[in-house]
């Protein structure tokens, strides 16, 4: 498999020698020729042979190379010295002065030529340059009209293929480990260079398959490399060219990331929009039901026997039941789906707590709560309506896991960089087995089994405060009581307002 | 004898046949529309002093069924919904609405919020109070609810007139959030901090020259606010 490339390699260096001796024969030929025309046909004096000569090197240099224009020139002062001076028809010179003129010929056209192929080889570089920078253009001009929809690494390496026409081109992006070829697409022999060269950051030359590989490099990173195969490249066309890629696949990673955003963003869009629908489907049957047990029990005019009220406050506690689940099922999915964005601002810690008992009102009845959350207390930077939401669920499990006849303690304080609010009970305890679950979703306790409940509630708090990037604990001794704390930071710029 | 007239708007039945039940009982005279559309067309057929307002609904919606009401009339509006979210409310203050309760509600506290937004100021500012402020440019008519401030009159609703009135006559003073909430809505009330913002940015855009730098109705932060009669005005002598 790799031979083939080295015949090709081969072949291109037989056709160079091939071509060079063509060509040197064909400025031999044209020395033969002036010599023969100027020897025998039109008798001209050595001063002017002379001249005429270096115009033919002149003009051999001009169109050909160095080589040829120096082999003519050694032939030309050869043919000057055998043909025109004098004894003609030798090597040997009679006149030193004319040693003089064939030395003097023969430094001036090696001179000339050497000059005129400097001047020629200038030209073809500024030929190629041109070509490589054209190259260049028409590959950023493609680069950036690349189609989003499809692979961009992919489309990178066929416009860099299409180019600059080098017969084969293999890019690897070490974002997603992959090898993208075009033209002559068998590159395995360089796979593992390919990878190399992006790991070590380095450059190699294959000179084996003719390959030049080398990294991609993003602000110092590599973050691919690319190997193609080429005659020639100049090394600002081949730096340019790895720039070009370095930013094609660096839009291309940002495309991808817009693209995932965007995707994440209608999913998040769509659940929510299910979610209001559901919230709404739910709650309007329930909306009529308790506007209706709410009145039976409270009308002025008729009140209810005994046994009728008990019947309608089963119903009544059954709707505030099945609201309370839905708004739990729906807070859950919301705050779960990671979806939901903080409304962070800056609040009091005693505005917080009242606010959260003032939610809680009707279920605090006949409760004993005591609330100790000093006013000076500095605010704190959070999402007043989600914290308030982590009281109320702490307050509901208080209520639901202690006593009536106990009360539950509502305090909070401070250290240098946080304000931590605590909701004790006197209730029943957990056990230290069971404490680390209690945060998880649907764990209820096993004290007490029949208690009505989600087992949502504490899940919500543990979420909710973790989005504000702090903690929730709780210390509990069996027949003593439970205590959850949970921190909340303290704003910044909160001591100069 | 009637207590008040109700316009229910919500597109459950059952929603507006329980409202019905639940309020005629209680002396209000009831009516009801299904969609914003025939809310809006009933309440051009009679006066009403309040309306029970669905914000989720076919149609143009509750939002903007609640501008367009307030664009025309200054009835009182409740507006009813089960989002229980802040930006929720906000959204519904701010389109006109005086209060919010969030389904499923109870029947004693869907009254409570009835009455507190039909509830007028105890006791309405002192007229020679009031004509204090009329040379500083301030000019209130008690009987139509409009003010004149700086030659420039607006029309309040009851609510935006009794927080409005209320500052006025304690001027230059700093009126607790609490304060102002339990004078205005009622003794329920207390924590709504969000009602006081949403109607003060209501005031400030009626009264204020230039709303996002008020000179009368200032906040001050943590505290409360207050009703500044400019400098200006009063400093004529020192």
């Amino acid at each position: 498999m790799a031979s083939a490339p080295n015949l090709r390699v081969s072949g291109v260096l037989a056709k160079g020698a091939f071509r060079i001796t063509g060509r040197i024969l064909l400025a031999l030929a044209f020395v033969a020729a002036t010599t023969f025309v100027f020897s025998r046909l039109i008798p001209v004096n050595s001063t002017t042979v002379g001249f005429l000569y270096l115009v033919v090197v002149l003009a051999i240099a001009t169109a050909g190379g160095l080589v040829e224009s120096t082999i003519a020139s050694v032939a030309a002062m050869l043919c000057f010295n055998f043909f025109f001076f004098p004894p003609v028809g030798t090597f040997t010179i009679a006149d030193p002065r004319n040693w003089v003129a064939l030395f003097a010929f023969l430094a001036t056209s090696l001179t000339a030529s050497q000059l005129s192929a400097r001047a020629k080889r200038r030209t073809n570089e500024a030929v190629e340059r041109q070509h490589e920078l054209e190259r260049l253009y028409a590959l950023s001009r493609a680069l950036l009209l690349t189609d989003p929809t499809r692979p961009i690494a992919n489309q990178i390496v066929q416009n860099i293929a299409r180019a600059f026409e080098f017969s084969a081109v293999a890019l690897y992006d070490r974002a997603n480990n992959e090898i993208y070829r075009a033209a002559d697409g068998d590159v395995s022999a360089i796979e593992a260079k390919l990878k190399e060269a992006a790991l070590r950051s380095s450059s190699f030359r294959d000179e084996s398959s003719g390959f030049i590989v080398t990294p991609v490099r993003l602000g110092g990173q590599p973050i691919g490399s690319l190997a193609i195969r080429t005659v020639s490249l100049s090394d600002a066309a081949l730096q340019s060219l790895l720039n070009l890629v370095a930013i094609g696949l660096e839009r291309a990673l940002a495309q991808e990331t817009v693209n995932r955003a965007e995707v994440a963003r209608r999913s998040e869009e769509l659940k929510s929009t299910l979610l209001d629908a559901v919230a709404h489907e739910f709650k309007t049957p329930l909306t009529s039901l308790k506007a209706v047990t709410t009145e039976l029990l409270s009308d002025p005019v008729y009140e209810l026997p005994q046994h009728q009220r008990e019947l309608v406050s089963i119903a009544d506690e059954g709707a505030d039941r099945l609201s309370k689940l839905v708004t739990e099922a729906i807070q859950l999915a919301r705050i779960e789906g990671g979806g939901f964005r903080l409304n962070r601002g800056m609040h009091l810690p005693s505005a917080l707590v009242s606010a959260a008992l003032r939610q809680m009102k009707s279920f605090l009845e006949g409760r004993q709560i005591k609330v100790s959350v000093p006013m000076d207390l500095p605010p704190v930077w959070v999402d007043a309506e989600l914290i308030q939401m982590v009281i109320t669920h702490l307050l509901d499990n208080a209520l639901k896991y202690s006593p009536a006849g106990n009360p539950i303690l509502i305090d909070a304080r401070s250290d240098d960089a946080r304000v931590s609010i605590c909701v004790t009970d006197q209730g029943p305890g957990i056990a230290e087995v069971e404490q680390p679950r209690i945060f998880e979703k649907f764990y209820r306790g096993k004290v007490e089994p029949h208690l009505k409940g989600s087992g949502m509630g504490l899940s919500i708090a543990r979420e909710i405060v973790r989005a504000h990037g702090e903690e929730i604990s709780v210390t509990s001794r069996v027949g003593e009581g439970s205590r959850f704390c949970f921190s909340m930071p303290i704003a910044q710029g909160s001591g100069s307002e | 004898m009637s207590t008040g007239r109700i316009l229910v708007i919500d597109d459950d039945p059952q929603i507006r046949r329980t409202m019905r039940a639940t309020l005629t009982t209680r002396g209000y005279e009831v009516n009801d529309g299904r969609t914003g559309e025939e809310g809006i067309e009933k309440l051009r057929s009679g006066p009403y002093d309040l309306v029970l307002l669905d914000l989720n609904m076919p149609g143009i919606g509750g939002i903007e069924t609640c501008r367009m009401i307030r664009s025309v009339s200054e009835v009182a509006i409740i507006v009813l919904t089960v989002s229980n979210t802040e930006k929720d409310k906000v959204e519904a203050l701010d389109a006109g609405a005086d209060d919010y309760i969030t389904k499923p509600f109870s029947t004693p506290e869907l009254l409570a919020r009835i009455r507190a937004t039909l509830r007028r100021l105890p006791q309405p500012p002192d007229q020679a109070e009031l004509s204090k402020l009329a040379s500083h440019g301030v000019e209130i008519d008690l009987a139509s609810r409009e003010i004149t401030v700086r030659g420039r009159t607006s029309h309040l609703t009851a609510k935006e007139f009794d927080l409005l009135s209320y500052l006025l006559a304690r001027p230059n003073k700093t009126i607790a959030h609490r304060e102002l909430l339990q004078a205005i809505w009622g003794p329920d009330y207390g924590d709504e901090l969000e009602y006081l913002r949403v109607f003060m940015n209501r005031l400030r855009k009626k009264i204020e020259p230039n709303p996002s730098k008020p000179q009368f109705l200032l906040t001050d932060a943590w505290a409360g606010y207050r009703f500044q009669i400019p400098k200006k005005a009063s400093d004529t002598r020192s």
